[in-house]
């Protein structure tokens, strides 16, 4: 009896210590940055690089004397790609490590799961990966593309430079596929594209076997109209389906594959030769011909002390968000939330691609679209570049969300106003 | 029409007798697409080839795989070979090496997806008469691929002089093609359209969903009777599509289970890391690829046959250790075999995690594992193929030791009475190690195989680990017949939910019948019987 | 009357365990709302939302032992209740939202709308009353759970088939509420939700209540197991659990009894589910996953499966472990883990608590044996009997 109460008692000591054993490292001379990427589970593919990428960053800041005289110290916990698991571990980071910003999240649910976490507890997030838009809160900054920076771009470049009149909208059956998808049809139709020549399919999450789809797709572009496929489709089941585009004979000359969330990163794991020629549009490819990027992919390669590493585009989204944040604080002379949030709105840093991304009051950023056609060595060849573009969370091509507008500066300071009914809120009631 | 024939061939080897000696050189052609932008460069594709000079054609290779060069100096153009850390340029029409320069020095010359279809016409039409069979072939084929009326003449001087009857039957199909596009009188064109209907298959299809449009309306009937036809044919295709991926399907599962059949199906432990051990023999497979890469890159196709003993010692290695080190204690007590399996795939993944990184790592196809070929209506790839017989071969080897050899009947005597085996003097712990790293080392060669067509990541064995519990628990714990029928009628079925439900319910329409079908048979499909099923 | 003892003893034993946890209900949340931040004795809000995540475990391991210490039904698909019952208070979450989306829809909640969806899904219907809700956590668990054990230990299956199909259960209800079309949010699930019957459900209020209901629903399911277990009928549970058929031929309908337990261990899920949904503020298909269920199976065992208390101990520990792991070493915290599962289930098969019950029965047994040596002649009954009970 006594025992059992003893535990209990232990357990709830063990509880507290660990949270003061947390508290008792905050020393004054520091800022503290959360890191919250997944380092296991099924996410540590994608996000243990981000992870690094941000180690890096930091290590560089403090070689050129930190922020406003203080040095930086990475907070990194690993949330295991587990959705409420990241709402636990950014309550950590902001309330028990007190850090002044957090970088992390890669999936969009883990960023549903510790917005209202930010939001409660006043922090800043920055966000690196490219999402499906439909979003903009106030604790939040959005670095990585928008449909309208990624997929929109993609699909005028096929039209234009392909001539591309078919379109099979490939995707992993969740949240992004989706919405891209829903937009890219609008798109499409609105531009005069007819309802039969589009093919929409969704597979489950690490799909293997594509025989049937692939299958499937070239059926699709035997109808006599040059076919393209749109592939939203998630990280892990790429491999297995260019793999299967590739022995199956489908060349990028007959039917081009673009993708949203293909970067030289997932390449890796693959032998690119039977794929020359299909493409990917993103905001960032190494093979930028800029000295920024030579300059960046010099430093990943000497921290990493492996010149294999790649570089890719959410690395890129990641340096932006850094840089605008240390910008900001410098601006703001504090790393307080509020303060940085207002001084954070235009501030406009250098990208990887050379030229200047801006922080938009949406808190989104501008960047240039690039379109790469993969080449043999599993590095992109740009063939095409937009100028810098902003994003737009509310989409144009939605019926519910093209009267929205975002603008977090005062005295707006809404996320989604309409421009219609000229109330914050949505519709309004 | 044979007159007329003649003529064409003559006026042809004059064309080109003339070309090589006195025809522009194509030089200065050549060098233009130093400054061209994208649609200026696919014009001067099309202007080179009409020169008919086959001496462009490695040229032109060159720009389709993105090895031509210009050099900044002058804005003269090179193919370019990887001479050391320096490129070696070489003269795109003599062929001769123009010395070596070093990386900065040139610029690559940009191909996109239009240009390569330019350059592939233009190869096609350039390379009919080339010496070398295969490459005939091949550029009967990109006619086929990319017909136009211009190419007609080319294909039918070429058609004349062509001996070989599959290279002649393939120019047919390419001469009838392209002759659609034409404007060639009707009757030629009805004959046309007969030797592609009996071509057959999709590519058909897609030539005369093409030319349906603008052909003669007089022709119209004829087009949509072929395409009527040729949708026929394809439908029963399909069905032979569908049995045949449904097949590949299995036969993945088959690998997945296999291992399992042995360590959950015959000794009873519920190994959740299992689906690790599949893991490791893929890692084993780039592990291996990777010390050829450095050391012997000639022996790459042998590659795998040199992975597979090498996973099956490196897995079986492990298994036993895992055998020796945690389960001899837990026997009796499956479920608590779980738990402790379930920590060992945690520390295996994040082991792995640790060494190699949590990204992808690149296992290549040798050459025979890649590409496809064509059977009937249906393209069969090799790498599927190979899975199907490489997966049977081990299911027959493993059915032939357990069934045949001494080693087998011990293994079956101390899964079945482990007192009674050792009370005949089988030496049981030693059986148990051995047919857990047989399993293990089973389920590392099946890794080798999956490394073939699906990631090679940490995550690698969560994604079969569920699947697999499913084939064997469908198929009968403890029967390797029930494993093999399990696996392929899983397959199957799930490839005809497919196309009709979509990927995503099939696949729960799949699980939600093996539930319902095992409250029919508690047992799966084939059940042991006998007192021992008690135990 | 030796029996009447042991179950005055044991009863005693969960009296006091249900009394930490009443105590845990008001002390915490007093400790959080009424004390300073700096004090020494203050707990924070963090701690305080980390705690209640654990109770919800606790109650979902509970749950899972109820069937699998029990009635040896080893069920790998627990998971599946929890979310269900988290979903269905989820969907009441979401519809209190109303037109502070960020569309302003009143009806339907944002996710439809952006992906044009016109009217509200017929099964969202009633969730907007939060009885109706509640009702549903219990019954939509309750009912699956019942209809999946009637055909299941009807047709008897049972061990690892058993184990297998469960998990089948869960994949498929994994993949199925991946889907978009399905109308729950797809892979983002339900998440951003505002108030709680009028209340705030970020307010420090709210959190503290939420934390004393799960405390409280634990301690009440405790009581309630307890009484099932300690009851005849449980008695009949452990004999299903340790000889099937004997049970059988001695004239119990077993399949019934399997069926009555693994509804209401659903029905515990499901109310885990149902309290864990706002403290954390999500529930998404990642709680369908098989490794999840898996989890729970862990948290059990090193507990000690078959003991009330053991999972409840089991579900605390691992999961702080896990929190302070994943901060603390973020790359090597699974090494930490899954050595852990090793180690207790070649250590310690009988869990923590089981393991101590066992050697505090042990010596009891001695001392009540020593006694009955001294009072042979009282008429106490003899030794092996006592001993037996006390196993």
């Amino acid at each position: 009896m006594n025992f059992r109460m003893k535990l209990g008692g232990a357990l709830l000591a063990a509880a507290l210590s660990t949270t003061a054993f947390h508290g008792a490292f905050a020393a004054d001379d520091t800022i503290k940055i959360g890191v919250l990427h997944s380092l296991s589970g099924t996410m540590a593919i994608s996000e243990t690089t981000l992870k690094d990428a941000m180690l890096m960053l930091i290590e560089e800041q403090n070689k050129k004397g930190g922020v406003l005289g203080k040095k930086l110290e990475a907070v990194v916990v690993d949330p295991a790609s587990d959705w409420p698991l990241f709402a636990e571990k950014a309550r950590q980071l902001i309330s028990q490590d007190k850090v002044a910003a957090v970088f992390g999240c890669w999936t969009s649910s883990s960023r549903k799961s510790v917005l209202p976490v930010f939001e409660e507890l006043n922090s800043i997030l920055f966000y690196p990966v490219q999402y499906e838009g439909e979003e903009s809160s106030r604790n939040i900054f959005y670095t990585g593309a928008a449909p309208n920076q990624q997929a929109i771009p993609a699909v005028d470049y096929l039209a234009a430079t392909e001539g591309v009149e078919r379109w099979v909208l490939a995707g992993t059956d969740y949240v992004y596929p989706q919405t891209t998808n829903k937009i890219l049809k609008a798109y499409l139709m609105s531009k005069g594209v007819k309802e039969e020549d589009i093919m929409v399919n969704y597979t489950p999450f690490g799909h293997s076997d594509w025989q049937t789809i692939v299958s499937d797709i070239k059926k699709f572009g035997s109808a006599g109209k040059k076919t393209a496929v749109v592939s939203t489709i998630n990280g892990d089941a790429n491999v297995p389906f260019y793999k299967e585009l590739g022995n199956q004979g489908i060349k990028a000359e007959d039917i081009p594959v673009v993708a949203f969330s293909v970067g030289e990163e997932e390449l890796a794991g693959l032998d690119t030769k039977p794929l020359v020629g299909h493409l990917a549009a993103w905001n960032y490819f190494q093979s930028v011909d800029a000295p920024v990027n030579a300059e960046f992919i010099k430093t990943w390669h000497a921290y990493t002390k492996n010149d294999k590493r790649v570089t890719n585009d959410p690395m890129e989204a990641a340096y932006i968000g850094f840089n605008a944040w240390v910008k900001a604080v410098e601006a703001a002379g504090t790393t307080d939330t509020d303060a940085v949030l207002d001084s954070i709105i235009g501030v406009a840093v250098p990208n990887l691609s050379g030229g200047t991304s801006t922080v938009m009051p949406n808190h989104h950023i501008t960047k240039p679209v690039l379109i790469g056609e993969i080449q043999a060595d599993g590095q992109f060849d740009i063939v095409q570049e937009t100028p810098a573009v902003v994003g737009d969370e509310w989409s144009d091509y939605l019926p519910d969300s093209k009267d929205l507008i975002s603008d977090w500066r005062k005295p707006m300071s809404c996320g989604n106003f309409n421009v219609a009914t000229g109330k914050c809120g949505g519709k309004g009631s | 029409m044979l007159i007329r024939l003649f003529s064409m061939i003559f006026l042809f080897l004059c064309f080109a007798a003339s070309s090589f000696a006195q025809g522009p050189d194509p030089k200065p052609l050549l060098n233009q697409l130093a400054d061209a932008n994208f649609s200026q460069a696919e014009t001067l594709v099309g202007q080179i080839a009409t020169i008919g000079d086959p001496r462009v054609v490695p040229a032109l290779e060159a720009f389709a795989e993105g090895d031509l060069y210009f050099r900044k100096s002058d804005k003269a153009v090179f193919l370019a070979k990887a001479a050391g850390s320096q490129l070696e340029l070489i003269d795109p029409v003599t062929g001769e090496s123009a010395g070596q320069v070093a990386k900065g020095a040139v610029t690559k010359i940009r191909v996109n997806n239009n240009l390569r279809r330019a350059i592939r016409a233009a190869l096609g039409g350039l390379t009919l008469m080339s010496p070398d069979r295969g490459v005939r072939l091949s550029a009967a084929d990109s006619i086929l691929r990319s017909p136009s009326a211009e190419a007609l003449e080319l294909v039918e001087a070429a058609l004349a002089k062509e001996t070989d009857a599959e290279v002649k039957a393939r120019m047919e199909e390419a001469r009838a093609v392209s002759l659609l596009s034409s404007d060639r009188s009707v009757d030629e064109k009805r004959a046309a359209i007969e030797t592609i209907s009996s071509l057959g298959g999709r590519e058909a299809m897609r030539i005369f969903s093409t030319v349906s449009s603008s052909i003669d309306e007089s022709l119209k009937p004829e087009v949509d009777k072929a395409i009527a036809k040729i949708q026929g044919q394809l439908q029963i295709w399909d069905l032979a599509q569908n049995v045949w991926y449904g097949m590949s399907l299995g036969s993945v599962l088959l690998l997945a289970a296999i291992g399992l059949a042995i360590t959950f199906g015959v000794m009873g432990i519920i190994n959740m890391a299992h689906g690790e051990m599949v893991m490791l023999g893929a890692y084993s497979t780039f592990m291996v690829q990777d010390v050829i890469r450095d050391n012997a890159p000639y022996l790459f196709d042998w590659s795998l046959a040199i992975a597979l003993p090498v996973a099956f010692l490196v897995t079986g290695l492990v298994g036993f250790v895992i055998e020796r080190g945690v389960i001899r204690f837990l026997y009796g007590r499956p479920l608590e075999t779980l738990l402790a399996t379930w920590g060992v795939s945690l520390i295996l993944q994040q082991a792995i995690r640790t060494i190699f990184g949590p990204t992808n790592q690149e296992v290549g196809n040798p050459s025979w594992m890649s590409g496809s070929f064509p059977l009937g209506g249906m393209t069969i790839t090799y790498n599927r193929m190979w899975i199907i017989v490489f997966s049977l071969t081990i299911f027959f080897t493993l059915l032939f030791v357990m069934k045949k050899t001494a080693y087998g009947l011990n293994m079956r005597a101390v899964t079945q009475n482990r007192r009674m085996a050792s009370s005949m003097g089988i030496r049981t712990p030693w059986v148990d190690a051995l047919t857990f790293a047989l399993g293990s080392g089973i389920a590392g060669i099946a890794g080798v195989a999956l490394s073939q067509i699906d990631n090679v990541s940490p995550n690698l064995g969560q994604s079969y680990i569920i699947d697999s519990f499913m084939v064997v628990v469908f198929g009968g714990v403890g029967n390797l017949w029930g494993t093999l029928v399990g696996a392929l009628s899983l397959g199957i079925l799930n490839k005809f939910l497919e196309p009709s439900v979509g990927a995503v319910l099939g696949k729960i329409l799949v699980l939600v019948l093996i539930i319902l079908f095992i409250q029919k048979r508690p047992r799966g499909l084939f059940a042991l019987k006998g007192r021992a099923v008690e135990a | 009357m030796i029996s009447g003892f042991i179950l005055r003893a044991l009863e005693g034993k969960i009296v006091i365990a249900a009394g930490i946890l009443l105590a845990v209900a008001m002390l915490v949340p007093a400790l959080n709302l009424l004390t300073p931040p700096d004090s020494a004795f203050h707990i924070p809000t963090y701690v305080m939302a980390l705690m209640g995540k654990y109770l919800c475990y606790a109650l979902l391991a509970l749950a899972l032992d109820l069937v699998w210490g029990y009635c040896g039904i080893l069920s790998l698909g627990h998971g599946a209740f929890f979310a269900l019952g988290g979903y269905a208070m989820g969907m009441y979450l979401m519809r209190q939202i109303g037109s502070r989306g960020t569309y302003g829809n009143p009806d339907l909640p944002d996710f439809m709308v952006f992906l044009n969806w016109k009217e509200l899904p017929w099964f969202w219907y009633g969730f907007d009353m939060f009885p109706f809700a509640m009702l549903m956590v219990l019954v939509v668990p309750g009912l699956l759970a019942f209809f999946f054990g009637w055909f299941a230990f009807r047709s008897r299956v049972n061990g690892v088939y058993l184990s297998i199909i469960t998990q089948a259960m869960t994949y498929a209800l994994m993949l199925a509420f991946f889907r978009n079309d399905m109308g729950f949010g797809g892979n983002n699930g339900l998440t951003d939700f505002k108030d709680i019957l009028g209340f705030q459900v970020q307010a420090g209020g709210t959190r503290a209540v939420l934390f004393a209901m799960s405390a409280i629903m634990l301690a009440l399911c405790l009581i309630v197991a307890s009484a099932i277990t300690r009851s005849k009928f449980g008695k009949v549970l452990v004999g299903v659990r340790d000889a099937e058929s004997r049970v059988r031929f001695l004239g119990f309908r077993v399949e019934n009894i399997k069926l009555f337990t693994f509804v209401v261990s659903a029905m515990f899920a499901g109310i885990a589910g149902a309290l864990f949904v706002p403290q954390v503020g999500i529930i998404n298909p990642g709680e369908f996953a098989p490794a999840n269920s898996i989890e729970v199976v862990v948290w059990t065992a090193v507990g000690g499966r078959g003991t009330l208390i053991g999972p409840i101990i089991g579900a605390i520990l691992v999961n702080a472990g896990k929190s302070y792991f994943t901060g603390a070493f973020p790359e090597f915290w699974l090494f930490a883990l899954g050595g852990l599962f090793i180690a207790v289930t070649l250590f310690l098969p009988k869990g923590i608590v089981g393991t101590i019950q066992h050697g505090w029965n042990a010596r009891k047994a001695l001392k009540a044996a020593a006694e009955a040596e001294k009072g042979r002649d009282a008429g106490t009954p003899p030794v092996t009997q006592q001993v037996q009970a006390a196993e």
